[in-house]
């Protein structure tokens, strides 16, 4: 007696009634109600009075809404009555499916819709992961692109002076054999003084034309440092004439090489000088010479 | 045939069915539809008025009444006359869809809801409210109930909230707030016995 009225009093009653609480507690109070006849008793009571109020503050609905529902419901009802005829005797089954197949959708629905965003969310990710791989590989290899391409670039500078170097050797060439059919052009082979008895050099001489030309390919001087330069002279009538300065490098561009123009010209000598050249030559310095023959 | 209660209903709107309990629970569960016929007739008042307490929008409160009765046919064979009164039963359905509502997105997005705390005096100004008779004089009484119980009660009953949400809410220990929920329906046991 004493604990269904603690019971009764600790307020848990209307909590059940009010619809507060869980199964495990809802399953304890039907239990109590089962054992304690004026637990339920007091259940009851509460039920009434929630009813009475309820009923006190009723508000009339509109017009027709009954007829909506009645109507929802009888469709309902006849779209289950097409089977029903051959298993009448099984409402219960019937009812079953059709409470499941009511309530379902509505959670379903929303579920269903959380499961497709959250895949769709997972695709996200996955494309942007692929992306930035993509982006990055992509980026990479347009580096190793860009460094093909400047490798190619300067390959075909390269292919393209020594094409040049080509050319004009060969037309160097082409001049040296033509020399030949010209009777004015002269050739002039200097030969090594006492200085360098081993040094020796070629000039082509143009007499109408003017033109001089040095020999590259048949010039054996020792390389020049930086200080100095070679100096070509031409003796017109015993008077030395400036026909410019030049180096000797170990790697020489061109084969032929233009000097200044003379008109007549006995011998042909060069000196060594400092850089830039001398007004008049340094005899001592003579290191080639030859004459006109 | 449901038919035949549309005709009968329509040619005699002021006629209304009425049923004693155990009827309507054997009816109900054998679905008969004058089941649900007379359930309206008896409770729909009384179910619309606790949805409205809870959604105040009158379209939206009288679909939730549909779902509620739809959901009380379908649901028929999961009540257990054992475990409490039919109307109870209906009710807790109706409160739940309401609550389920409030607390849905689309819900709260599309309503420009009214300040929970008016909900009452929003419902008694916008709305024809059908008393009993002998029921008049009923809402004095409620306000007369000392304003921290029925307040609590409000809140449980009306609003949604669970007896817990209500205790951190109002910043009460649990057991105040079901102490509050007793005294407030004992008051309204005293006026209805």
């Amino acid at each position: 007696m004493e604990e269904a009225k603690a019971y009764i009093e600790s307020g848990i009653l209307e909590l059940y009634v009010l619809g507060q609480l869980n199964d495990q507690e809802q399953r304890e109070v039907e239990a109590m109600a089962a054992k304690y006849p004026e637990v339920k008793q007091e259940i009851e009571a509460i039920e009434i009075a929630m009813e009475q109020y309820a009923l006190a503050q009723a508000i009339e609905p509109s017009k027709g809404l009954d007829l909506k529902i009645f109507e929802k419901i009888d469709n309902q009802q006849s779209i289950l009555n097409i089977p029903v005829n051959q298993e009448a005797e099984v409402p219960v089954q019937k009812q079953q499916v059709r409470t499941e197949a009511h309530i379902v959708p509505l959670n379903a629905g929303h579920e269903s819709k959380i499961r497709t965003l959250r895949v769709a969310l997972a695709a996200c990710i996955a494309l942007l992961i692929v992306s930035v791989i993509a982006l990055f590989s992509a980026h990479n290899e347009l580096g190793d692109a860009r460094n093909q391409i400047a490798s190619l670039s300067a390959d075909k500078q390269q292919f393209t002076s020594t094409v040049n170097f080509m050319k004009q050797n060969n037309s160097d060439l082409q001049k040296i054999i033509d020399m030949g059919n010209d009777p004015d052009w002269k050739t002039v082979k200097l030969a090594g003084t006492p200085m360098d008895p081993e040094a020796k050099m070629t000039v082509y001489w143009h007499v109408s034309g003017r033109h001089v030309m040095m020999d590259n390919s048949k010039m054996d001087l020792p390389v020049n440092d930086k200080d100095h330069q070679y100096q070509l002279w031409a003796l017109v009538n015993g008077k030395p004439v400036d026909l410019g300065v030049f180096d000797v490098k170990p790697d020489t561009s061109s084969i032929l090489v233009n000097m200044k123009e003379i008109s007549s010209a006995q011998t042909f000598a060069v000196t060594l000088e400092k850089r830039g050249g001398s007004p008049s030559p340094t005899m001592n310095q003579m290191i080639v010479a030859g004459n006109v023959i | 045939m449901l038919l035949f209660l549309y005709i009968s209903k329509s040619l005699a709107p002021t006629k209304k069915i009425s049923l004693s309990e155990e009827e309507l629970v054997s009816k109900l569960k054998s679905q008969d539809t004058i089941a649900i016929q007379a359930l309206y007739d008896m409770y729909s008042g009384a179910l619309l008025g606790v949805i409205s307490r809870i959604i105040q929008q009158t379209e939206v409160a009288e679909d939730l009444l549909q779902e509620t009765f739809i959901k009380i046919w379908n649901s028929a064979d999961s009540y257990d006359s054992s475990k409490g009164r039919l109307f109870t039963w209906m009710m807790n359905i109706a409160r739940n869809l309401s609550i389920d509502k409030l607390r849905s997105k689309d819900f709260k997005n599309s309503s420009k809801n009214q300040d929970i705390e008016n909900n009452v005096d929003f419902i008694d100004t916008q709305k024809e409210i059908t008393f009993n008779a002998d029921l008049l004089g009923l809402k004095d009484m409620v306000t007369a109930l000392k304003p921290e119980y029925n307040n609590v009660l409000d809140m449980v009953y009306f609003k949604g909230y669970t007896h817990v949400e209500a205790a951190e809410e109002l910043n009460l220990p649990l057991g105040t707030v079901k102490t509050r929920i007793r005294m407030a329906i004992m008051e309204l046991r005293k006026h209805f016995n």
